[in-house]
């Protein structure tokens, strides 16, 4: 029996998926986006995190037919609402034995794994064998700008999107419209481009960068530092998608 | 909505009629004095007075007329002789009749003449009998004096060159209604009247159900469409609005003035009409906070009705309120009710509910406070050694000996008379009897309030003090008596590492439902009251979750001081059905099923689970659809009451000021959402900013 650490549990997740979802979100992640708004879900570890509600410690070790018993508790009322569970972080792949564990100890319920694509390739097809919709995040196809935001490559990325369409599980890709970085023309080119012959893919999300994505950084104890012009223009293109032939939302 | 709609809902939001009222109350007492009229006529020459003095008021743009001028209500005995008349007796709040149902439809259908023939008719066969001959001769001069009053509206309309208005009060209210029009100003002019007595929360009963036959037969004739009959309907909420700050609450906008749609015919069939649908959508068009609506539904309610109620959630007024009639319906009927009246039951001005036109109820005669049971329990057990079952059964005592209280002091209970109300309650006029001599229905209501902060002190404690020992019971009622000042591991520990009700937790939701059973059998134990009825048991807080942390004048019940979840002194409790203040839950799904646990077939006087949703949540149609399919699922749950809050910017504030108090508030941030909370100060700026101007 495994066990794994998740910073949150939230019900009632209206934009993480179909239906009524409740998202699991597990704690770690191999990247460290500068626009990433949910800090405390970079570390592994449980940490303080102290917000004007008081204080309290992000981060719950759960053994998995814990987590799967108490999931088990909702799931026929998230299947009766057109819903189901979303394992998002953080980064799930990066505790997928704890995952891959905990939804097959689930009862008969819609699984969406929401990754940043990064990690290993067994990981990877473990859980999306294990997911009825994969949320896919795409932020920048360059792979050195990639470092310089993410602090990782994107090699694996690029190749688990592939490995993604080829196992046949239908997926949305989410790109974070970050202005000046991933909203470029020539970025959002260069994904139309890596997407354009990709049977599976359902639609592209784009999530329109708001100024607070730094606002939970001082609760978890750690430094924004943005090196980007929060308050330029987005641009928007939602055309250069739509000629493609790929379907496309604003969230 | 049009804009002379926009105008006219302008004008009375900013109060323009106002300045049309009389300075001061007119005076009766020396008319009640010297002809020495006994209580029912002094209520009748009441109501009269009021009629006659009321200035007559013909806005140019107004189709439903009738404009409040007087600016109180007289009284109708000296300080002296009232305390004469009811000494050594209850008054229950105020002391006039308030927070039954009329049933309108006698209005409508009948008439006030047809209504004064029955008064007539009845009188001649009880002659002989003085009492019922008084009520009857009471009632008939209120009626007349309502009909007087009607005519002086139709001469000045015509004088002001509105026929139709005066045709239509040529008509009515003396004779029954015969189109939607007739019906809207009919219930306006009466419904007017009741409150200008002196009875306040007065409920509009099942509107779309007796409203309907009228608007269903000019639609089909083709002297009304859809959007014409919402612009009338449209004025008719507005008037009820513009009296609004006369009407005496708990605060303002505390007035009672509900109405219920939906839910089921007396025979079992689905209720919902055009007309429910309608109400819907013109209430959210006109974001006014009058008339507060209620509606029934079922496992069985379609999204499309749910979504269109989500859409009136959404604009942030705080209602529709759901009753659930799977839970409802049976519960009333195993509590006494004829299953025909259960099915016809609507909610009273919060939460209770009863039956139009057939109870003399008093549905909320106080509160069993839950956190004095339980902290008072805890503190004298742990002082004698009690085990956590010894407790336990002094908290079923003190929750016993709370019911006898408050049930011995309404066995003294005085209810004035009240015969123009009588005038459309099933039986008065034709068997001679005031209601407050009683009528099919007499039951009282009593709620438990603030379950959830008892039951998180009680699930503490087991944990703590009888299962883990980690907090020793000296150390615990140190702690609690210093009011946790230099305890605060321990506070922490309470607070935060407990069971807590609301998380779907098997500990504390059995602790919780334990104290409504003890309720209930408290109430069943307390058997029957002097009026006939019995004691409803039910889940509402009202005012208490603030009055019993910190007090207020006149209250019954203790002040609890700091308490086993870890709540310090004056810190307030929760409200009705919701988890704890400060407890962080996982989400609505959590909550429905912890409050799904209690058994409403006992708990039958209603009390909502309480719900705040940022309305940044739901924005888009998807997330409306949402939103409906979490209603639907508190209905399929087997919960009994909802409400489901849109949060608007005071409450945002607030959360700003107090977020200990908001901690499960969520705002949609981006394209994720998050707990305002946890936003540093300039993103929750951000968001207030935004709301500001989102709001209307």
């Amino acid at each position: 029996m495994t066990s794994g650490i998740i910073f949150d549990i939230k019900e009632f997740a209206i934009h993480d998926g179909p239906g009524i979802r409740t998202t699991v979100f597990l704690k770690g992640c191999p990247m460290s986006c500068m626009w990433c708004h949910n800090p405390e879900g970079q570390s592994r570890q449980p940490q303080v995190f102290r917000s004007l509600a008081g204080e309290r410690i992000a981060g719950k070790e759960y053994r998995a037919i814990e987590l799967a018993t108490l999931l088990n508790q909702q799931v026929d009322i998230l299947r009766d609402n057109e819903g189901g569970l979303t394992f998002s972080g953080g980064e799930p792949l990066l505790q997928a034995d704890f995952v891959a564990e905990v939804i097959d100890l689930l009862d008969d319920v819609h699984i969406l794994l929401d990754t940043s694509g990064y990690g290993q390739e067994q990981d990877f097809r473990r859980l999306v064998n294990r997911s009825d919709l994969v949320f896919f995040d795409l932020k920048l196809i360059d792979g050195i700008v990639h470092q310089h935001y993410t602090g990782c490559d994107n090699v694996l990325i690029l190749r688990n999107l592939h490995l993604l369409n080829e196992l046949g599980k239908p997926f949305v890709i989410r790109v974070p419209l970050v202005p000046g970085v991933t909203d470029t023309s020539q970025n959002l080119a260069d994904i139309v481009q890596t997407l354009r012959d990709l049977s599976g893919l359902q639609r592209v999300d784009l999530l329109p960068y708001n100024k607070a994505a730094g606002s939970k950084y001082r609760s978890a104890g750690m430094e924004f530092k943005p090196d980007y012009d929060e308050t330029h223009e987005l641009n928007l293109n939602i055309a250069l998608f739509e000629q493609a032939g790929i379907k496309v939302t604003v969230v | 909505m049009n804009e002379q709609l926009t105008t006219l809902r302008n004008r009375v939001r900013a109060g323009e009629h106002r300045s049309l009222r009389q300075d001061v109350p007119i005076e009766i007492l020396t008319e009640c004095e010297t002809r020495h009229l006994s209580w029912p006529r002094r209520v009748a020459c009441l109501v009269r007075r009021q009629c006659e003095a009321e200035r007559v008021i013909i806005e140019p743009d107004e189709r439903i007329v009738f404009t409040r001028t007087l600016p109180g209500v007289p009284p109708i005995y000296s300080p002296e002789e009232w305390a004469q008349l009811t000494i050594g007796r209850t008054l229950h709040e105020f002391g006039p009749i308030s927070n039954i149902c009329a049933d309108w439809n006698l209005l409508l259908s009948q008439g006030l003449l047809g209504r004064k023939q029955v008064a007539v008719a009845t009188r001649e066969r009880l002659v002989d009998e003085p009492k019922a001959v008084e009520f009857l001769n009471s009632a008939v001069e209120t009626i007349d004096a309502v009909l007087k009053l009607a005519a002086r509206y139709a001469d000045k309309a015509r004088e002001k060159g509105r026929e139709e208005i005066a045709d239509i009060l040529d008509h009515v209210p003396a004779y029954p209604a015969r189109t939607f029009q007739e019906a809207l100003q009919s219930l306006r002019l009466c419904q007017a009247v009741v409150w200008l007595s002196g009875h306040y929360h007065v409920g509009l009963g099942r509107f779309d159900q007796y409203m309907w036959p009228f608007l269903s037969s000019d639609l089909q004739a083709g002297n009304l469409t859809v959007e014409t009959a919402e612009e009338l309907l449209a004025e008719f909420f507005i008037s009820l609005n513009k009296d609004s700050d006369l009407y005496p609450g708990v605060q303002q906008g505390d007035n009672g003035q509900t109405l219920t749609l939906g839910g089921v015919t007396p025979t079992g069939e689905s209720a919902v009409n055009e007309l429910t649908r309608m109400i819907l959508r013109v209430s959210r068009d006109l974001a006014m906070i009058d008339p507060k609506i209620n509606l029934r539904i079922s496992a069985q309610t379609d999204l499309d009705l749910l979504g269109l109620a989500t859409e009136l959630t959404r604009i942030g007024l705080g209602f529709p309120q759901y009753s659930n009639d799977n839970v409802v319906i049976p519960a009333l009927v195993s509590h006494g009710y004829d299953l025909e009246d259960a099915r016809d039951y609507v909610v009273a001005a919060c939460w209770e509910f009863i039956i139009p036109g057939r109870g003399m109820e008093v549905v909320n005669i106080g509160a069993v406070s839950f956190p004095a049971a339980v902290d008072q329990s805890i503190r004298v057990g742990l002082t004698a050694q009690d085990d956590f079952e010894g407790i336990l059964n002094r908290v079923s005592e003190n929750i016993d000996e709370q019911i006898h209280q408050l049930g011995d002091a309404y066995s003294r209970l005085l209810l004035p008379p009240a015969p123009f109300y009588s005038v459309f309650m099933e039986g008065c006029l034709e068997q001679g009897k005031d209601l407050s001599d009683g009528l099919k229905y007499n039951n009282f209501g009593v709620h438990g309030a603030c379950a959830s902060n008892a039951a998180d002190a009680l699930a503490a404690l087991k944990q703590f003090i009888f299962e883990d020992r980690s907090i020793s019971s000296g150390d615990l009622l140190s702690a609690l008596e210093v009011n946790f000042d230099g305890y605060e591991p321990i506070r922490h520990m309470l607070a935060n590492e407990g069971p807590k009700v609301g998380n779907n937790d098997a500990i504390a939701d059995t602790l919780m439902v334990k104290l409504f059973d003890d309720l209930a059998d408290a109430c069943e134990r307390y058997g029957r009251t002097p009026r006939g009825g019995i004691l409803r048991p039910g889940t509402g807080s009202a005012m208490y979750y603030i009055w019993l942390a910190t007090g207020h004048a006149g209250m019954r019940e203790p002040v609890v001081a700091a308490t086993v979840d870890g709540r310090r002194h004056g810190e307030p409790f929760s409200a009705n059905l919701s988890p704890s203040l400060g407890v962080r839950v996982r989400g609505p799904i959590s909550m429905l099923q912890s409050f799904a646990k209690i058994d409403y077939q006992r708990i039958c006087n209603g009390g909502p689970i309480t719900m705040e949703l940022s309305d940044s949540v739901f924005r888009d149609a998807e997330s409306i659809r949402k939103t409906a399919m979490l209603v639907r699922t508190f209905a399929r749950l087997g919960c009994q009451q909802l409400q489901l809050n849109s949060l608007n910017l005071e409450t945002l504030l607030d959360a700003k000021a107090h977020p200990e108090k908001h901690k499960n508030l969520i705002v949609r941030v981006w394209g994720w959402s998050g707990y305002f909370c946890e936003l540093a100060p300039e993103y929750q700026e951000q968001i207030i900013a935004r709301h500001y101007f989102g709001s209307s």
